[in-house]
């Protein structure tokens, strides 16, 4: 790299600096003062974390947030499976015209998806409507909205083409020769599934399950909306400390927090996949 | 040959059809193969060997006829349950698995202790001579490593029929000639029935007790090697298996085996194909060594090209509108005229037709 390079490149480093780094720098500042009244105090204490380690509360919304995030990413992976085989192999010349038409619904925006989730789940809602004219119930089925159901249901449906994507590229990597030997030395079906295309395009599905997981820990307004008193989760908790409780260094603290956990997760999965062999084709694109 | 009473084939193929879309890439095939034999599926690429291989593997439908295993329609087995196991073309060995692990893989649906298991992959690693390389991972071995290993892993099963998909085409000349000697070897060995596809006519006379020759989709000729390198059926064949130089022509006579056939170089009297009548368009099949530059020589050619080939010199010429090729001791002069002949008792009359694409 020249000279010349370096001095180009300068203001996008100092961009991400000061957009990037530096906020995060002030929170992680933040998460060290204490809040006296109304000022802030800002002898460094550890006080924030220890509250953090000892409520019962933080502790189960942090752990509900990876739970949302694991249940996420299975019913994605199960659902995703078929969706990238079928855009892999059956694709054909249709393939970027599917990929693409797999994306077109995260362009019209959180809010709209959220509320046509309500009119299909909702008391009045489609499937509520058609069960009891269809006679299989006779009252609304009431935990399909304002539900874990309905925030999970939707969580996975937002995020799906993302697991859609990882997925799509680990079966791109997958040599059909494989799936027939593994058939013509015996096995059926679901140990053929088992022992060569999970194995196979295992980097795809922690490619995809890594981004669809972190978006679903920081994500609020699916379960803020639709999940009801299951709608308090630890992304909103942190919203309420820094807006309404103004107590911004235990909400900085909770974020660092959250933070560090994340980053621990995607360095165990990096590391997961630099494992193995087909991720590390994929990471450093050698064949 | 291997046709005698008592014996029934192992598999048989009865009008067997594969069409993909408008593409009809088998068209009515036959051919039995019997117990213990090694068998070539020969024919360039296109002509619809690889699809009669996937369809007796169970990895494409059977668009129409019939396949018998021992007498068992074999048609609607799926893949997994046929006593049949293949020899990938790209070896398709497990990448994530060790060598070992790779040659286990079938194993683990058969009803057999773990200590059977290790003790069977031993010793079919031992058959490819590969037992030291049992940890090894796939990427870690020569192309010819993991075609032992590939190899291993098709036998260990103990399949009723083994089936290679060009299984030699990736390697180099050095190494093919050494693995056909070994493929051979352990058909033997093993008494297993082998059905190998190829387009390499070399390799189906070394290894074969029986050949079929294929062309857009049929069945051009089966039999020994020797019978169709000695007999080849049609102009196609002769082209395909031996290298002949056809020359077109018309039967004026046929009188038992032989046949007089009228072509450029002249009336020629020779052994013929069972078919062929008088009136019939026909194709002298003479091969590059069975010309000579001998006394009372029956035509003039003139040498157009010279070419070293190691053994004796190929010789292209030229007899009026007819080009030959020829093998020689001795390099003659390129534009020089020769008076050329052959042996009529050496050469052969087989149907007309189209030559290799």
């Amino acid at each position: 790299m020249s000279r010349t390079g370096n001095w180009l490149a300068a203001p996008v480093v100092l961009a991400l600096i000061a957009t990037c780094l530096v906020p995060m720098g002030v929170l992680f500042a933040y998460s060290f003062f204490q809040v006296d009244f109304v000022a802030i105090n800002t002898d460094p204490t550890l006080k924030n974390y220890a509250k953090i380690i000892g409520s019962e509360t933080y502790r189960s919304l942090i752990g509900r947030a990876f739970l949302s995030g694991a249940v996420v990413v299975a019913i994605t992976a199960v659902i995703g499976y078929p969706v990238a085989w079928f855009v892999a192999r059956r694709g054909g010349e249709w393939k970027s015209a599917l990929l693409t038409l797999l994306l077109v619904p995260l362009y019209t925006g959180d809010m709209v998806r959220i509320f046509a989730w309500r009119v299909i789940l909702g008391a009045e809602g489609v499937i509520n409507r058609f069960a009891q004219w269809a006679g299989l119930i006779t009252e609304p089925i009431q935990v399909l909205l304002f539900s874990p159901i309905a925030s999970h249901l939707v969580l996975a449906y937002n995020f799906l083409p993302f697991m859609v994507m990882g997925l799509w590229l680990g079966y791109e990597a997958l040599d059909d020769a494989l799936v027939e030997a593994a058939r013509d030395l015996g096995a059926p079906p679901v140990a053929v599934f088992r022992r060569v295309v999970l194995p196979m395009t295992l980097p795809g599905l922690i490619a995809g399950g890594m981004m669809v997981f972190v978006m679903v820990v920081g994500d609020y307004m699916t379960p803020q909306l639709l999940g009801g008193a299951s709608g308090v989760t630890v992304i909103s908790a942190i919203n309420d400390l820094f807006g309404t409780a103004f107590d911004w260094p235990l909400g900085s603290a909770i974020a660092c927090t959250l933070l560090a956990l994340l980053g621990l997760f995607l360095a165990v999965a990096a590391y997961a996949l630099s494992r193995m062999n087909l991720g590390r084709s994929l990471i450093s694109g050698e064949a | 040959m291997n046709d005698g009473p008592g014996r029934a084939p192992l598999l048989r193929a009865r009008a067997l059809h594969k069409t993909y879309g408008t593409t009809h890439a088998v068209q009515g095939v036959d051919f039995r193969l019997m117990p213990e034999s090694y068998v070539t599926l020969l024919g360039p690429s296109g002509c619809g060997k690889t699809s009669i291989l996937r369809m007796i593997g169970g990895f494409e439908d059977v668009s129409s006829g019939m396949l018998e295993l021992e007498g068992q329609p074999l048609n609607k087995v799926p893949a997994a349950r046929r006593p049949i196991n293949t020899v990938f073309q790209s070896y398709a060995l497990f990448p994530h698995l060790s060598v070992a692990e790779n040659v286990a893989f079938g194993l683990a649906y058969r009803d057999l202790g773990r200590e059977a298991q290790r003790a069977r992959v031993e010793q079919a690693l031992a058959v490819v001579r590969m037992q030291d390389f049992a940890a090894r991972r796939p990427r870690q071995l020569s192309g010819g490593q993991q075609q032992r290993v590939a190899l291993a892993r098709a036998i260990v099963n103990e399949p009723r029929l083994l089936l290679l998909d060009e299984p030699l085409s990736a390697l180099d000349r050095r190494m093919r000639k050494d693995m056909q000697i070994e493929l051979k070897d352990l058909q033997r060995r093993l008494g297993v029935t082998f059905l190998h596809v190829t387009h390499d006519q070399e390799e189906a006379f070394a290894l074969s007790d029986w050949i079929v020759v294929m062309n857009r989709g049929q069945v051009e000729q089966q039999g020994a090697p020797q019978d169709i390198y000695r007999r080849p059926r049609s102009a196609y064949v002769a082209d395909f298996i031996g290298g002949s130089n056809v020359i077109p022509g018309r039967i004026t006579a046929r009188q038992g085996e032989e046949a007089r056939i009228e072509t450029a170089l002249g009336p020629v009297v020779a052994a013929a194909e069972e078919s062929l009548r008088a009136g019939d368009a026909a194709a002298l099949c003479v091969r590059p060594e069975q010309f000579g530059q001998a006394a009372g020589s029956a035509f003039e050619a003139v040498v157009t090209h010279v070419v070293f080939a190691g053994s004796g010199w190929h010789v292209e010429l030229r007899a009026g509108q007819q080009e030959l090729a020829a093998q020689f001791t001795e390099p003659p002069e390129t534009g020089a005229a020769l008076r050329l002949g052959f042996d009529p008792a050496r050469v052969w009359i087989a149907r007309a037709g189209e030559a290799v694409a």
